[in-house]
């Protein structure tokens, strides 16, 4: 600043130099403060826009690592879900592989009984699997909501469905009822089920379905379509669909019935029947049991093996134990899925983590080389001043009068 | 004989002179000293027939140098630098309630939030229920320590002012005093230069207080005003002033400054009216920079408490009742008046609503500021929002008080005459009185109080994103719930639904479906024939499914993206804009702090530049005058040797 006057006040230009000096200190000492702490920004004042984009910064990262860390205990979730899950599905191959072995006609019932325990062991295990619970002791597979031990015998309290994940997070249940509950018997649209009263050793297999419309139908026809065997005198076998002609039989022979393909195989007796009915949802469990139910019950009374009704019981078991497992791995798969997304989410939380690290660091922190060569400048101009105002003060007319 | 009368005349004069610069050299550095310098002049000469012979020289006057212009200026200079430095100091101070950082507010708020996220992956674990209850305890904590913090401000200020006053009034009545003397010394023909600079002084350091104009009197005396119009000083009587809290606003704890003459009825003095000096900006940032802080405060206090204890409604407990309030809560706060008969009051929730307890309005149209009402003609009323001046109009109380605005509801009872005036501070306190109340991790409430199934049988994708209660009319809990059927248009392909209370609509993946008191959203694409029951949580064939849900816990992780403040800042990211906000408020103080302390450094400079003492001049100045008196001693010298001459030869 000039000074239009030529005249100074001694004492005033004495104020102000100290006064400047005392100014550049402070400037030097601010500029020694940030580059201390590193930050450019110490007080709001400094930098408003600054201050409030650092804070937002650290706000996003607080919440950040809150996502992290609740995303580390869904993942935890989903990890012991799926892997429960393959040990589940272990158990029912396990089982699976018992119901074929049961399926052999050489077995006497004691050998099946062996296999019945083995079987009841397997299914207990599966039911336990199903009310696996969290490390917080919450049901693994209860959906959108369950009771604290959802299976209940054959029954599943829980609310079926399933929760999205969103962008920071997954889900932290899996839907039990998709997994266990929602098992369809026969192939899914129709059931063959055995006339009770059978006699004789023939069994079907689920059928194919190969007109879905008259499928469909059948599904719903009252009284349901049902394949009656009559076996003359001379030992032909014949059979007739709903009452309808009687046809020649032969055992292993697709036949066409009710929209899907049906093999019937071995040898019925006189009255025996099968009837088509609609599949229904059952559940794993009670699929189970009523393999091991085949399995237990496959002896007439005089000892022999029921193998009509074993086999039967056997191929429909061996099939709804198939959609069973299939629906256990949907699930599985599903959690599987969830684990990717997962890492997905996990990469892009700590890359948004370092991105609002720079963007606070940007907004708030010093620029060290620009601080020190300021403070260098600053430390330069302080020590001129000094100087020339050491100098300047020795400077007085009364020095010179002598 | 004449040489020896002008020498000894001389003699006479240049030591008058050197005394004067000697007494310049001493008070070189004495506050308020005007330089003086001796005027001479030139005794008439007498006529000796050939032409007027000089006379010698003899002192006028000793001269006060000094400008009343660069006095006044460099005064007033000094009164608004003195007013930003008090507040710019004051504003610095108040920032540090306002900081960031992990110890800050704004960190005690989002840690508050972000616990709920534990709670959410484990609803029935009491020790995040826990960590939450705790992080509230100590937001409420932040809230009151930052308010404590404001409150000590707001203190030591008022003390302050009261000390600048009490000295404001000791000086004035000095001055009345100097203004006696230096009239009678005047009346006297004399300058009383001492005086002068003693007064100016204390007009000087008055001025570091109060911003006064001077009026200087024929006689001498100067007379102060200080708001524009009010006499300090008048001759040698002086008024006074007087710190109190506001008459027109009894209760409301704003300062006001008086002025009090003798005879009359104090007038109030803002702080625009006094201008300059400390107590203008102390005032200043008492009733308006920190009215604001407590108020930015008490606002973000209040909505949160809202906000959460809101939300805590809507949720389950772990015992299964309706959550009771995780914040102690004001609801209403007096108006403050001097009105006889007049009452008044604006409240947080509708008065006029018979529910109990009584619905908060809307705590998102919260605008931080205090409110006035301003009875205009014919019992109109004007409600003046502070913060930005925004009027409304109403034709009486009664029209008022049955209006929401901007989330409040004022009610006054009776009535004022033109112009009468009450205030209303509906956010000052409630950062103080933030409490978190006491509850046991279980009343939490964490569960939704509604609950979703998605068919198992459904054929499509659906799968369940949210689902919120927004309101009153959840499903019944004895009824099986509302069910939601989904219908395929097969030619658009385009997906309805139905609920079994009659609602419909088009459905839009990912928007929410918005039924009475409850909102649900899905995703994925159903089938024709698929359905999604919602269900009350209590339904009791539910059992006690609702304790492992976290559904609310969901809804409170939410409200860090609510849209709460000014309508379009979340609650997360409230607290920066605070930061922003005052840090703004704090800058521009500091910068007017800087301006006008360049400003009265100039005008002192140039203040000095006539009346400061110059060492190096004087020392000039010194030297010849030395040798002018050393030449008048010579003269003398020469006059007594003439006379000897004369002597030895009238002698001889």
């Amino acid at each position: 600043m000039t000074n239009t006057i030529n005249r100074l006040g001694s004492a005033n230009m004495y104020d102000r130099t100290v006064n400047n000096l005392a100014e550049r200190q402070a400037k030097l000492a601010n500029l020694m403060e940030s580059t201390s702490a590193g930050k450019r920004v110490l007080r709001a004042s400094d930098d408003p826009v600054a201050a409030a984009q650092a804070e937002r910064a650290r706000t996003r990262m607080d919440r950040t690592d809150a996502d992290q860390r609740s995303l580390d205990a869904q993942v935890g979730i989903i990890k012991s879900g799926e892997s429960t899950l393959g040990a589940a599905n272990s158990a029912l191959q396990e089982f699976r592989a018992l119901v074929v072995n049961a399926g052999n006609g050489t077995y006497t019932q004691t050998e099946r009984d062996a296999l019945v325990a083995q079987m009841t062991s397997l299914r207990d295990q599966i039911a336990g699997h199903a009310n696996s619970t969290d490390s917080n002791g919450l049901p693994l597979f209860r959906g959108l909501g369950s009771a604290e031990q959802p299976l209940q015998g054959t029954n599943f309290l829980g609310q079926s469905g399933q929760t999205t994940s969103d962008i920071n997070g997954i889900a932290s249940t899996l839907d039990g009822v998709a997994a266990f509950m929602n098992v369809p018997t026969g192939n899914g649209v129709l059931a063959v089920s055995q006339g009770a009263a059978n006699a004789g050793k023939a069994w079907t297999d689920i059928g194919t379905i190969t007109d879905p419309s008259a499928a469909a139908d059948a599904a719903s026809a009252n009284p349901p379509i049902s394949i009656t065997f009559s076996v003359a005198a001379d030992g032909t076998t014949t059979y007739s669909i709903a009452g309808g002609a009687a046809v020649p039989y032969k055992s292993g022979e697709k036949i066409s019935v009710a929209g899907m393909g049906l093999t019937i195989t071995g040898t019925p007796a006189d009255g025996d029947s099968f009837s088509i009915g609609a599949s229904e949802r059952s559940d794993l469990f009670n699929v189970l049991d009523q393999a091991i139910g085949v399995v237990r019950n496959a002896v007439k009374a005089d000892g022999s093996t029921a193998s009509g009704s074993l086999a039967h019981g056997v191929a429909k078991a061996l099939a709804e134990i198939d959609s069973g497992m299939n629906r256990m791995q949907a699930v599985r798969s599903f959690a599987g899925d969830l684990l990717n997304r997962a890492d997905t989410i996990a990469t892009n939380l700590s890359a948004r983590s370092l991105q609002l690290e720079a963007d606070r660091s940007a907004a708030e922190d010093v620029d060290m080389i620009t601080a020190l060569s300021e403070l260098k400048t600053q430390q330069t101009g302080y020590s001129a001043a000094l100087q020339s105002y050491a100098q300047i003060q020795k400077l007085s007319l009364f020095d010179y009068i002598r | 004989m004449t040489l020896l009368n002008v020498g000894s005349g001389a003699l006479m004069a240049n030591q008058i002179a050197l005394q004067t610069i000697g007494n310049n050299i001493a008070n070189a550095n004495t506050e308020g000293y005007s330089r003086q310098t001796v005027s001479m002049r030139t005794n008439f000469g007498q006529d000796m027939g050939s032409g007027y012979v000089g006379n010698g020289v003899s002192v006028a006057s000793i001269v006060r140098n000094y400008s009343a212009l660069l006095n006044r200026q460099s005064n007033t200079a000094g009164a608004i630098q003195a007013a930003d430095l008090a507040r710019a100091s004051s504003l610095a101070q108040m920032q540090e309630a306002f900081a960031g950082g992990e110890s800050g507010l704004g960190a005690a708020i989002n840690e508050m939030l972000n616990g709920f996220s534990s709670v959410v992956n484990a609803p029935t674990d009491l020790t995040a229920r826990n960590v939450v209850l705790t992080r509230m305890t100590e937001l409420a904590g932040r809230f009151k320590s930052a308010s404590a913090s404001l409150d000590e401000l707001d203190y030591t200020n008022k003390l302050q002012i009261q000390n600048d006053v009490t000295l404001v009034n000791s000086m004035a009545s000095q001055v009345a005093e100097l203004n006696g003397q230096i009239s009678r010394s005047q009346a006297a023909g004399l300058m009383p230069n001492d005086l002068l600079d003693k007064r100016d002084q204390l007009v000087r350091d008055m001025n570091q207080y109060v911003q006064t104009s001077q009026v200087e009197g024929a006689d001498g005396t100067l007379n102060l005003f200080v708001g524009g119009s009010q006499a300090l000083v008048l001759g040698s009587t002086a008024s006074q002033l007087s710190l109190s809290e506001s008459v027109q606003y009894p209760g409301s704890g704003q300062l006001s400054l008086y002025f009090n003459q003798p005879g009359n009825a104090p007038v109030e003095l803002t702080a625009s009216m006094v201008g300059g000096g400390e107590v203008a900006g102390l005032l200043k940032f008492n009733n308006q920079d920190l009215a604001e802080g407590r108020n930015l405060l008490g606002r973000m206090a209040q909505v949160i408490s809202t906000a959460l204890n809101a939300q805590q409604a809507q949720g389950l407990t772990l015992s299964g009742t309706t959550g009771s309030p995780l914040f102690s809560q004001t609801t209403q706060m007096p108006g403050y008046t001097a009105i006889d008969g007049v009452s008044a009051s604006v409240s947080f929730v509708d008065t006029r609503s018979t529910a109990n307890p009584k619905p908060v309005l809307d705590a998102t149209a919260y605008v931080a500021s205090d409110y006035q009402v301003v009875f205009g003609e014919s019992g109109k009323v004007n409600l003046v929002r502070m913060s930005d001046g925004l009027t409304r109009t109403y034709d009486d109380v009664a029209a008022l008080s049955a209006q929401t605005v901007d989330g409040l509801q004022f009610n006054i009872s009776g009535s004022g005459a033109l112009n009468e005036t009450v205030l209303f501070k509906p956010f000052s306190s409630a950062a103080a009185t933030m409490q978190a109340l006491v509850l046991s991790p279980q009343d939490l409430a964490v569960s939704n109080a509604v609950t979703a199934s998605i068919n198992a049988g459904n054929g499509g994708s659906l799968q369940l994103s949210g689902l919120k209660v927004t309101g009153a009319g959840l499903p019944d809990a004895a009824s099986s719930g509302v069910e939601i059927r989904f219908a395929v248009d097969p030619a658009t392909s385009a997906v309805t639904y139905t609920a079994s209370n009659g609602a419909t609509g088009n459905y839009v993946p990912g928007q929410p479906i918005k039924i009475d008191g409850w909102e649900i959203t899905l995703s994925g694409t159903p089938h024709a024939g698929d359905s999604v029951t919602v269900q009350n949580a209590k339904s009791p064939a539910l059992g006690d499914n609702w304790k492992r849900d976290a559904g609310n816990a969901t809804a409170f992780l939410a409200l860090r993206d609510a849209k709460m403040f000014d309508g379009g800042t979340s609650l997360s990211d409230g607290f920066s804009t605070l930061i922003a906000q005052v840090g703004t408020r704090t800058q521009s103080a500091k910068l007017a702090a800087d301006l006008s302390g360049t400003i009265a450094k100039n005008l002192e400079a140039d203040r000095t530049s006539v009346s400061g003492v110059n060492l190096d001049e004087e020392a000039a100045k010194l030297l010849q005058f030395q040798q002018a008196y050393q030449a008048s001693a010579k003269m003398l010298q020469i006059a007594q040797s003439i006379f000897d001459s004369m002597i030895s030869t009238v002698g001889r």
